[in-house]
């Protein structure tokens, strides 16, 4: 994939500020306010002076008025982390264009928003199968990506992941779950076409105090099928049968299938205050990005 | 319900092979796609909304029973019995009279009773036969035995009605050899039911049944017509027609007289019901013509609207007299109107040129062929019994003979005839207690007068009586007078006389079409039968053109009111039958449920996978 986002989008996408709901929980130094107290200008509290303290932040205005050390505490302000649950197994390689092309496109807007604003990305590509020793050095880069410099890399990473093999989503985002570290932001894309489900693995992430944004990415041939007749279908990634004879006078019927499991999705993720979006990756992108991701508040 | 053909339901052998071919593996496209998940979701909502899943699933197959069931219900012929008699041969004969052209059933009598006879074809089951006899002037079979539907159809529907009276006797007859000595048959006649001369069948116990056709009877109708010369005037003459009106209902008419197309004279009248009114119109003649008497409007017959007879110019009648030498019957011949008169004193050669030849006491050698008047002339080829009588005295004469018009024997004495016995061919006009004095016929094509007497040995000469007698002797053998009414009535045979021998002839028909006649060497009549349609015949035969007329002119079929009774006689008759319904057949409804459901089943299959 030559390029991902256009350069006109990205200047667009640098004005963006992603929009954490909880204060910063990130280790490292950043431009979110935390509750850590540390360096920055925001003034937090006092506190009596211990010894050892840097005497460069004793009030000296209190200690002529009471002639007592205070040291004046200011607020840390710490980075985000925005984890990015980006799914690449072989069902996402369907659709024209495909649906793992879109979901990546939105992963390196999403990314490109967090370097911007000094934040950590850390990329989860799932399933973690055998994969090529340029795809794994890829997806180890794509682990955890700071600062605007490492943008061009870590679209370039992005670009060289290929989807494939079988994926377990519940298991794959309870696991993510657990190796997160600290509070943040937790992005999952994917088709959600598990025949397991999804319940548990976003259930995790929220548990795990993450604030998480489910965004479903369908192919077209999916929300309205193209193919009629007596068909055996045939899934990509487990293999299992289904014998269906299909006409376009069932369209309605399917159409109605389909919504009702979209919108089983959607009041799951409402339930537990995930940012829900449903989108086909037919769909033109700037117009998802700027309007439909902003008005949906994930950035502003 | 019953079924004709309970065989075809072996057919239903074929369900289950239906029912196998979906047990087979239906073949199935197959196609990767990302995940079955909505396909799952999907297929499990749509099937548990569905109360007969399994059914559903299947409406295909449900359908092809369907339509298997039809067609094998079809194939079988089901019919909802109707009143009729088991019959193992069944004769339909349909009158094709010219009554039957009546239109007061839709679209015609002969339509209807068509249709009705094809209802019969239709309910014919199994091995059961049927016969299609035609009834016009002549009876034709127009389908032997058969239990072919096709060819029984086609047959009927090769059937037109003619312009000819009815004549079922024939066909009866033809219908009665063919039903007898097998009890289960019946004939099956469709008619209006007027039919003359079916006595012979009366005690025949004929099992017939009787379909009236028809409803109306009102019709006007030209049920005799005749033309004759103005004796006075030549070139005068009357055309009479009287037009009957068989309704019951006053009528009224507008009555057309023409001469070729040349309308001469309009008459409005108004007949009542069941009369007949006679008009005469007088026709001043110029050149030959047909003419013709129509009545104009339309009613239920149209075939006896019209008559037309030909009207010829009024030619001299060339004579020859053989005598010894008869001032009386000169003179008396000399008085007859347009007479060309050629007295002879032997025959000779010349005499074929002759319409009438008078033999007044001489025996020639060889007889001619023309009209004859024989005086005192002897053929012992006519008649047996001569002998001489002295004096006979005429005790009776047939003063309804048209030769005896106006003509009193009364004191007419008779020195010595010769008597004989009338010959088969001949009337006997004047009697003598012991044997005939005078007789008169027509032998083959002669027709011929004969007096035993000398004239000049009686007083007869002398009496008024003698001159009318000669003029209507004179009348009576005048060949163009006989042809001058060139008209008959339709199905009678035409008979033309031909000087010489004829080759061959054509006939021009009213619809146009030529027919050849064939005639044998030497052969000097001609004889046409196909006369069934009404019209002028122009027949070409040599150098002789003449035409004729043929006309119904049949009060009997201008009386279209159908006959509830199909009379043989006075005490026997068979009654219409109004309830004998034939056997219903409906395979056609299966038949096309059946192709309802193939469309049906063509649509779902296509909507279901395409």
């Amino acid at each position: 994939m030559a390029q991902l986002l256009t350069p006109r989008l990205l200047l667009a996408l640098e004005r963006l500020e992603l929009m954490a709901a909880r204060r910063a929980h990130g280790t490292a130094r950043g431009e979110r306010s935390s509750r850590a107290r540390g360096q920055s200008v925001e003034f937090a509290d006092y506190r009596n002076y211990v010894h050892g303290d840097d005497f460069r932040h004793i009030d000296w205005n209190l200690y002529g008025r009471l002639e007592k050390l205070f040291l004046k505490l200011y607020e840390e302000e710490r980075e985000l982390p925005v984890r990015l649950f980006l799914d690449a197994s072989e069902s996402m390689s369907f659709g024209q264009p495909s649906k793992f092309d879109f979901a990546r496109q939105v992963a390196a807007a999403i990314g490109h928003v967090a370097l911007c604003g000094f934040d950590r990305v850390e990329v989860a590509v799932f399933p973690q199968g055998e994969t090529g020793p340029a795809e794994r050095a890829a997806r180890a880069h794509l682990r955890r990506v700071r600062g605007r410099k490492s943008a061009t890399p870590f679209f370039a990473n992005l670009a060289s992941l290929q989807p494939g093999g079988a994926v377990n989503l519940n298991a794959a985002l309870q696991r993510a779950a657990l190796e997160s570290r600290g509070t943040g932001l937790a992005v999952v894309l994917g088709d959600f076409l598990d025949p397991s489900g999804y319940e548990s693995g976003l259930g995790a992430l929220v548990a795990r105090g993450l604030q998480v944004v489910v965004i479903q990415v369908l192919a077209p041939e999916e929300i309205a099928p193209d193919f009629f007749g007596d068909l055996r279908l045939v899934d990509s990634e487990t293999g299992a049968i289904q014998e269906v004879t299909f006409g376009k006078y069932r369209l309605k019927a399917y159409g109605a299938a389909l919504a009702g499991f979209v919108s089983g999705l959607r009041e799951f993720c409402t339930r537990r205050g995930i940012r829900f979006f449903s989108v086909s990756s037919a769909t033109a992108l700037e117009p998802f990005l700027l309007k439909d991701l902003r008005q949906g508040e994930v950035w502003r | 319900m019953n079924f004709l053909a309970p065989l075809a339901f072996a057919f239903a052998a074929t369900i289950p092979v239906v029912i196998l071919f979906y047990l087979l593996k239906r073949r199935r496209t197959v196609r990767l796609v990302a995940s079955t998940v909505l396909w799952q979701r999907f297929l499990g909502e749509t099937e548990a909304s569905a109360p007969f899943q399994k059914l559903r699933r299947n409406w295909l197959l449900v359908l092809q029973l369907l339509l298997l069931a039809l067609a094998i219900l079809a194939l079988a012929r089901p019919y909802f019995s109707g009143t009729q008699k088991p019959s193992d041969l069944r004769v339909l004969i349909l009158d094709a009279s010219a009554s039957m052209q009546a239109t007061d059933v839709g679209p015609s009598r002969f339509a209807e009773a068509q249709a009705q006879a094809l209802k019969w074809v239709e309910a014919l089951s199994g091995r059961d036969q049927m016969v299609v006899i035609l009834a016009g002037a002549e009876a034709q079979v127009k389908q032997s035995a058969t239990s072919d539907k096709a060819s029984l159809r086609r047959a009927l529907n090769a059937c037109a009605p003619t312009d000819a009276p009815t004549r079922l006797a024939p066909a009866l007859r033809m219908g009665e050899g063919l039903v007898r000595d097998r009890p289960a048959a019946e004939i099956h006649l469709f008619s209006d039911g007027a039919a003359p001369g079916l006595e012979e069948f009366e005690n025949k116990a004929l099992p017939l049944v009787y379909h009236r056709i028809g409803v109306s009877g009102e019709n006007l109708g030209i049920v005799a017509m005749d033309l004759r010369a103005n004796p006075d005037q030549p070139r005068r003459r009357q055309v009479y027609a009287a037009i009957a009106n068989s309704g019951t209902n006053p009528h009224p008419a507008r009555v057309e007289f023409r001469l070729d197309d040349l309308l001469l004279e309009t008459r409005s009248i108004t007949i009542e019901g069941g009369e007949t009114a006679r008009l005469l119109f007088e026709l001043n003649q110029t050149k030959e013509g047909v003419a013709s008497v129509r009545i104009d409007g339309k009613d239920a017959l149209e075939a006896d609207n019209q008559a037309s007879i030909i009207s010829t110019m009024p030619r001299p009648v060339r004579t020859l007299l053989v005598t010894r030498g008869n001032r009386f019957l000169e003179k008396a011949l000399a008085a007859v109107p347009n007479l060309e008169l050629n007295v002879a004193s032997r025959l000779d050669d010349s005499a074929t040129v002759y319409d009438v030849v008078v033999l007044d006491d001489f025996v020639p050698v060889s007889w001619p062929k023309a009209n004859l008047l024989s005086i005192h002339a002897f053929n012992t080829n006519w008649a047996t019994g001569w002998r001489t009588l002295e004096q006979p005295a005429i005790t009776d004469w047939r003063a309804s003979h048209p030769l005896l018009r106006y003509v009193s024997l009364d004191n007419v004495q008779v020195r010595e005839s010769v008597a004989v016995t009338p010959p088969g061919w001949a009337v006997s006009l004047v009697d003598s207690p012991q044997a005939s004095l005078m007789f008169a016929g027509q032998a083959r094509s002669q027709k011929v007068i004969w007096i035993g007497f000398d004239l000049l040995e009686s007083n007869w000469p002398l009496r008024l009586s003698f001159p009318i007698f000669i003029a209507n002797a004179m009348e009576w053998l005048d060949p163009a007078n006989e042809q001058s009414r060139m008209f008959m009535k339709t199905g009678e045979p035409f008979r033309l006389r031909v000087p010489g021998p004829v080759t061959g002839a054509t006939m021009l028909l009213p619809d146009g079409t030529t027919r050849r006649l064939e005639t044998s060497p030497g052969q000097t009549e001609l004889v046409f039968g196909d006369t069934f349609a009404r019209g002028l015949y122009r027949c070409t035969a040599g150098t002789n053109r003449i035409s004729f007329c043929v006309n119904l002119l049949d009060p009997l079929e201008s009386r279209i009111a159908p006959r509830e009774e199909l009379r043989f006689s006075k005490r026997a008759g068979v009654v219409a039958s109004g309830t004998q319904s034939t056997h219903q057949e409906f395979w056609r409804w299966f038949a096309a449920i059946g192709f309802i459901v193939l469309l049906w089943e063509w649509w779902y299959y296509h909507r279901r996978s395409a």
